[in-house]
């Protein structure tokens, strides 16, 4: 018998993809936002990205190893994990962070579902995720320059002015993975040669864009939304997270379905949610959607379909409005539900009120009213009070009275508008001369762990027995002087927004107390 | 239509440039031949000659049995040596006819006659054709004449000759046009004759300029015109070429002359134009040797039932320091691999492939998880979703896989296979799921 040669099924040649480079091409082209990010964040952001590049690497290398798996490290998919990761994080935290956060991606979220292929949902984003909740204040102390600031969407919110230039450039403060620029680049560089379908960020980046000039609350002014789609990870998720062919759909029609859950829902968590992330959420919860997807959203072969003069792609209108039906209806539910509990909230705030201003004026016995301030609250006619305290609104002001009839001081309630999320109610006690006794929150929205320690007394307790015209909040820390208050990490916002409502009842008080 | 190609599809390296320029050279067997009685769709032939029979070139040695099948014609002189079980390039067995060829090459009665095809009615054409054993020889191998008698033939829009030589490395239609070109053109205008209300087309991908130019110039002052496309793997199929030129594309159940189609191959045509003007039986074809494996990459014109060991020996053998490790009947991307090389050339076959490395060994080695990447989505010609109909199978999810996904409609290109970054056998699964269906059909 002569030599018998190889015998397989069809076809006998392959194209010389294979998951290695598909995986590095995804590491190319997340490296110009990644030099970026090392360039406006220095040495930190280099060890952030080893640290979680390193780990994640070392955890899959030593979970093949005990679970008697092939070596899997070699196709490039712990490194694409890890360096998402680390992109998706400040700068300066301790790398502990990015290794726990690597670790939990690659031997939680991924190989305890099976390894690569296998899980249901974006390592890297549940990695991010799993730190935001653990340690959200290390999660979000952006530091540029080794000082803490606000990010750009944080500027945002609080009505400061914010430098498109530097968002798009990535030089702005944020997670070192920032750049909108870098990001674009990459995203397009990898839809250009294949890695990606463009479906996913394109319904992403639309519906969140819709979403945010419908509800954002500042119509369609194109500053406002190209600054919203540059920041906060919407790029990042678009291009690089939603597209994660594991966890997204596989047919064109899901992937659109899928893309628009994805901007609908950052849009939503965004302008609606309390977490300090809008994107990943929305990311992880529409992963959860995708074997419904694929199983529901097939398309027909072509012999199958109609003609084309009569279709023209009625599939993915449908699923777009079937969508904003969903978002629709929730905003509606939410909006519904504010109007029926309004009324007992004014109800519980008046309450509430009455008793801050005992805690703030614990010397006064009774409160009455003060002619002066009533009628300098009524000239304002519920506006904004003055200039420089941002949007800050003066409610009440009584005097507080001792046993004996004696003015003790006063105790004005305060709103700023400028919280991190809605109103910032409190009351300001002052004595005659003119110290602050206390300040008690009534209304306060602010993000567990970070902006609400702003009702911690190492924060507020720092107002008491000072006797300034002014205070100034110092974002670093280690304030020295009377007038200065140190920032809650993390929260400058919020901090920044109590300090203006107190200086606020401080200005109101030296205008109006007789 | 403007757009000059079907939706999906992959550029797999071509190789044409090892065989492109090669002339169509005769090869006269050496040693016997073997006549395959299957060498179509539908039932074999009857053998109507028996062991130690005296045989004809062009005479008829295996009848067709029933309608859909088809004649087998010797394509030598000489003497029957044996009638019995032979391998197939597919590996399995069946009956064959094995002739001793006497090197004479003495030509049946009535063959080679020439006749002006103007003076025969359109059955006795559609007779020559049946008579003459024509099937389709770019692979499929269904019986020509069939195909020329459709229910409707005032439905038949469109007569397509098939010149889109799209699988890696065959050259062979190639060099046909080159060469053949008016016989290709009158073959079309044969067909035209049977359906004067169609108009008659030549597709050929834009990878041979040289064809191009010679079909463009032999169909001057005909009425029968080229239509060139972009090249494209699986371009030649049937469903891609109707998709192309009439924008519907076929399903199950649906013929091309449903669509108004009817499709041959510029071989076909070919050979469909000697047997109505020279009343010549099919006993050769164009055949294409190649591969990076071979020493002289080649095209020949073979007889039908050469024994495919003497077109290695006739393209040089084996290439010098070369251990070859696959040898494909057909080209890389649908061909059937053969354990060894004693099988003959069939109707249908048009090359032989020899590969030095196996590109599917390697790919068994490099095999990861299913990354659901979707690329096998987005190259599949047919709009299937390959991917979900791999879960399917694998799970043995049948009804999804055939109801929901259509995966019956596979026409197994395996594009979806050759894209694939996780190098996962997706057309095997499909290949053995789809006989699996139908074997559970079957059995009701």
């Amino acid at each position: 018998m002569s030599k018998l040669y190889n015998v397989s099924s069809s076809p006998h040649v392959r194209s010389k993809l294979n998951t290695e480079n598909v995986m590095f091409c995804v590491v190319i082209a997340l490296l110009p936002t990644a030099l970026i990010g090392c360039y406006t964040h220095g040495m930190s952001a280099v060890v952030t990205i080893l640290a979680a590049v390193a780990a994640a690497v070392l955890t899959e290398f030593i979970f093949d190893k005990i679970a008697h798996k092939p070596n899997t490290i070699r196709d490039f998919s712990a490194v694409v994990t890890g360096l998402l990761l680390a992109l998706c994080m400040p700068a300066g935290t301790s790398p502990v962070l990015p290794v726990l956060g690597s670790v939990f991606a690659i031997l939680v979220v991924k190989n305890l579902f099976g390894g690569l292929g296998k899980n249901f949902m974006n390592p890297a984003l549940a990695g991010r995720c799993f730190l935001l909740i653990s340690f959200g204040t290390a999660m979000t102390s952006y530091q540029l320059d080794a000082v803490s600031s606000a990010t750009p969407l944080a500027d945002l919110a609080s009505g400061v002015e914010v430098d498109l230039a530097s968002i798009i450039l990535g030089t702005s403060n944020g997670v070192i993975g920032s750049s909108a620029l870098g990001l674009l680049i990459g995203g397009l560089f990898l839809w250009c040669i294949g890695g990606i379908t463009i479906e996913i960020p394109l319904a992403s980046i639309l519906s969140f864009t819709v979403f945010m000039a419908l509800f954002g609350g500042q119509g369609f002014d194109p500053v406002f939304l190209l600054i919203h789609v540059c920041t906060g990870g919407i790029l990042m998720g678009s291009f690089f997270m939603a597209t994660d062919p594991v966890t997204s759909p596989v047919t064109s029609t899901g992937q659109i379905v899928f893309g628009i859950a994805v901007g609908v829902l950052s849009g939503l968590f965004r302008v609606k949610g309390s977490a300090a992330d809008s994107v990943s959420y929305a990311i992880i919860i529409s992963n959860m959607l995708v074997p419904f997807i694929d199983a529901y959203i097939v398309p027909k072969p072509y012999g199958h379909r109609p003609p084309k003069e009569k279709s023209s792609g009625s599939k993915v209108p449908k699923s777009a409005l079937i969508l904003c039906g969903i978002t629709l209806i929730a905003g509606l539910a939410l909006s519904g539900i504010f109007a029926m509990t309004e009324e007992t909230i004014e109800e519980q705030k008046a309450m509430a009120a009455a008793e801050s201003y005992k805690e703030v004026l614990a010397d006064a016995e009774s409160f009455q009213t003060n002619d002066a301030m009533d009628s300098a609250i009524a000239a304002l006619e519920g506006g904004t009070y003055g200039t420089d305290f941002g949007k800050v609104t003066i409610n009440e002001a009584f005097e507080g009275v001792d046993g004996s009839g004696n003015v003790v001081g006063y105790a004005i309630s305060v709103t700023s508008g400028d919280g991190f999320d809605g109103n910032i109610t409190m009351a300001v006690g002052i004595t005659a001369d003119g110290t602050v006794t206390g300040i008690s929150f009534t209304e306060l929205n602010e993000t567990a762990g970070m902006g609400m320690r702003v009702d911690e007394d190492a924060f507020k307790g720092q107002f008491v027995g000072r006797n300034v015209s002014a205070f100034v909040l110092n974002k670093a820390g280690g304030s020295t002087s009377d007038e200065e208050i140190d920032s809650v990490s993390g929260a400058s916002i919020s901090s920044s927004a109590v300090v203006n409502a107190v200086n606020a009842a401080l200005d109101f008080f030296a205008s109006n107390a007789n | 239509m403007s757009k000059n190609t079907f939706r999906g599809g992959v550029h797999p390296y071509e190789g044409k440039e090892l065989a492109k320029d090669a002339p169509l050279t005769p090869y006269l067997p050496q040693g016997d031949l073997v006549f395959l009685l299957s060498q179509h769709i539908g039932k074999p032939a009857q053998a109507v000659v028996k062991k130690g029979d005296e045989v004809l070139a062009g005479q008829v040695i295996g009848q067709a049995d029933g309608f859909v099948s088809a004649n087998i014609i010797s394509s030598v002189s000489g003497k029957v040596k044996d009638v019995r079980k032979c391998k197939t390039a597919m590996g399995t067995s069946a009956m064959g006819i094995i002739i001793e060829n006497d090197g004479q090459y003495t030509l049946a009665e009535g063959v080679g006659v020439e006749t002006d095809p103007a003076s025969l009615t359109n059955q006795e054409i559609i007779d020559r054709v049946r008579e003459a054993g024509i099937v389709g020889m770019g692979g499929a191998g269904f019986p020509t004449h069939v195909k020329l008698m459709p229910k409707d033939p005032d439905a038949i829009e469109y007569i397509i000759a098939n010149g889109a030589e799209c699988e890696p490395y065959i050259t062979c239609d190639d060099q046909l046009m080159r060469t053949a070109s008016s016989e290709i053109v009158k073959g079309v205008e044969i067909l035209l004759r049977l359906f004067p209300k169609a108009q008659g087309l030549v597709l050929i991908e834009e990878n041979k300029p040289e064809a191009i130019a010679a079909m463009k110039a032999a169909c001057q002052g005909t009425k029968v015109t080229v239509r060139v496309v972009e090249t494209k793997y699986p371009q030649g199929g049937e469903r891609s070429i109707i998709s192309v030129v009439t924008g519907r594309h076929l399903k199950l159940g649906l013929l091309p002359a449903d669509l108004g189609c009817i499709v041959d191959n510029v071989t076909t045509v070919r050979s469909i134009y000697r047997a109505v003007a020279f009343h010549e039986p099919l006993m050769e074809r164009n055949f294409t040797v190649s591969g990076p494996g071979v020493a002289k990459p080649c095209n020949l014109t073979v007889r039908i039932g050469t024994v495919m060991e003497e077109l290695v020996e006739a393209a040089g053998g084996f290439k010098e320091g070369t251990d070859p490790k696959k040898l494909i009947s057909g080209g890389p991307m649908m061909g059937f691999p053969l354990a060894n090389l004693q099988v003959p050339v069939c109707k249908n076959n048009n090359a032989l492939t020899i590969l030095v490395d196996d590109p599917v060994e390697d790919a068994q080695k490099e095999m990861t998880a299913c990354l659901r990447c979707g690329r096998c989505n987005h190259v599949c010609p047919e709009g299937l979703t390959p991917q979900q109909m791999a879960v399917a199978a694998e799970r043995k999810n049948y009804d999804r896989y055939e109801n929901k996904l259509y995966g019956l409609e596979c026409i197994a290109c395996g594009s979806c296979t050759f894209i694939c970054p996780a190098k996962r056998p997706l057309m095997q699964l499909f290949k053995q799921t789809k006989a699996e269906i139908m074997a559970a059909k079957r059995r009701g």
